[in-house]
């Protein structure tokens, strides 16, 4: 399996090319092209381990993610009955990033998961008071095992080696490595700092890890149209 | 005539040199500057066309710039972010999707065509243009997002909000992206246009309805 990341930071696009027999899995609704030997397959965000039970949390997980907002709640299987390619892209302006995963648990925010392949395990972790507090939705995508994943931003992606500790807006957190903890915490200068910085609240990461982050921020995109729609 | 693409990829603007007595022809709209010697003519090209152009979601009408016993240069672009192509016409022309048109040397006959049942649910409108030309002649694209070719050897299945020009030599139809109607649904990926035969086609990395259907879904509902 092969891959190239095109147009690049502003418009990327991934192509994958597959082997008779490979199969990489891809948000739903992100197919640009693909051809015909690549077969479709429709199914529940629900990772591999697909008994019944886990089924069930996923199928709760997706209608409650779908309530909230951000990501569908199913994926595409496309497998190549004879070699051939799939191009993917994200909906929004911005770039993807390839990370080849080691067994290390990677957290995504909402929207940010693009594709994966390989034994790759995808489950939704509840991200309890401290994300809903972040404002990026109530749920992180946990990612895990041996294989590919792309993951996209809106805006360019910063990577930053986190040695310590690290804050980042909770808008242009697009995920961080599963070592690393997050709280959430004021950004600074007492209870002025908290009202009227424009910054609020902040997530802190900390630790040994990485974290990356997106140059811009959708809420700050809709905060700026809201007030200019036609009435 | 020479162009030149600047800006590219996010936000390309196409220079136009016109030697003296060239003309180009058009998308209303898409003029951002021009030398003063450059005399424009708004046409509609009978009112059939321009009804016909303005069902396919365009405008009705269209512009042509004309230098004088001099050059001019004329500057276009597209509406929305995203790259701009030249293309030379071939024998056997293009079909586009009807935004993606921006302007064409006035030999080239970019003519609205109904795609049948073939492209009334592609969310490309119910038109496509036809662009073909008797002589060498040249047409000026515009995507949203990044633009590449691909070359369709056999077969090729496009989402149909990627899809900006491909060769008149494809056959193509428009389907469900899965076996069923229900998954083709849950997929996301609602309709994609199956393409059969030997041609280029052209994609844009973004789709313009999935952008914007992404932002629309965080607005507040419009008040009445």
């Amino acid at each position: 399996m092969q891959h190239a990341i095109t147009h690049g930071p502003s418009f990327a696009m991934l192509r994958v090319d597959l082997a008779p027999g490979e199969t990489v899995v891809g948000e739903a609704g992100a197919m640009v092209a693909r051809h015909q030997g690549l077969a479709m397959a429709v199914k529940l965000n629900a990772g591999q381990k697909s008994g019944v039970f886990s089924l069930l949390k996923a199928l709760v997980a997706a209608v409650l993610r779908r309530l909230i907002g951000g990501e569908t709640f199913f994926v595409n299987h496309f497998t190549a009955n004879s070699a051939g390619s799939v191009w993917l892209a994200p909906p929004l302006a911005g770039q993807i990033v390839h990370r080849r995963l080691q067994g290390e648990l990677l957290l995504l925010s909402t929207g940010a998961y693009l594709a994966h392949a390989g034994g790759v395990e995808l489950e939704l972790k509840f991200g309890g008071l401290r994300a809903l507090l972040a404002r990026k939705g109530l749920f992180f995508l946990g990612v895990t095992g041996h294989g590919d994943l792309w993951f996209t931003s809106y805006g360019g992606v910063e990577a930053i080696d986190v040695n310590g500790s690290y804050l980042v807006d909770n808008g242009h957190l697009v995920g961080y490595e599963g070592n690393l903890t997050l709280s959430i915490r004021s950004a600074g200068g007492g209870l002025l700092g908290l009202a009227a910085s424009g910054e609020g609240l902040v997530c802190e990461l900390s630790g040994q890890g990485r974290v990356w982050l997106q140059t811009r921020n959708l809420e700050s995109l809709v905060g700026w149209l809201t007030p200019m729609l036609p009435r | 005539m020479h162009v030149e693409i600047l800006y590219r990829p996010a936000h390309a603007l196409a220079r136009v040199h016109l030697a003296p007595h060239e003309s180009i022809t058009a998308e209303s709209g898409a003029m951002v500057g021009m030398s003063p010697n450059l005399a424009m003519q708004t046409q509609s090209g009978g009112l059939l066309s321009g009804v016909k152009r303005w069902f396919g979601g365009e405008s009705f009408f269209r512009n042509t710039f004309t230098a004088p016993a001099e050059r001019g240069e004329l500057l276009l672009a597209h509406a929305l972010c995203g790259d701009m192509r030249v293309l030379e016409l071939t024998q056997a022309g293009f079909l586009l999707q009807s935004s993606a048109f921006i302007a064409a040397t006035p030999n080239v006959s970019v003519q609205t065509e109904l795609g049948g049942l073939k492209s009334f649910f592609a969310g490309t409108g119910l038109f496509v243009l036809r662009a073909t030309a008797p002589s060498p002649g040249m047409l000026l694209l515009g995507a949203f997002g990044g633009v590449e070719e691909l070359y369709c050897d056999g077969n090729l299945v496009i989402d149909t909000g990627h899809l900006v020009a491909w060769d008149a030599t494809l056959d193509y139809s428009l389907g469900k992206s899965s076996s069923g109607w229900l998954l083709s649904f849950l997929s996301g990926e609602g309709l994609v246009c199956h393409f059969r035969g030997q041609g280029r086609i052209w994609i844009q990395s973004r789709s313009a309805a999935a952008y914007g259907r992404e932002v629309a879904s965080l607005l507040p509902p419009r008040r009445r």
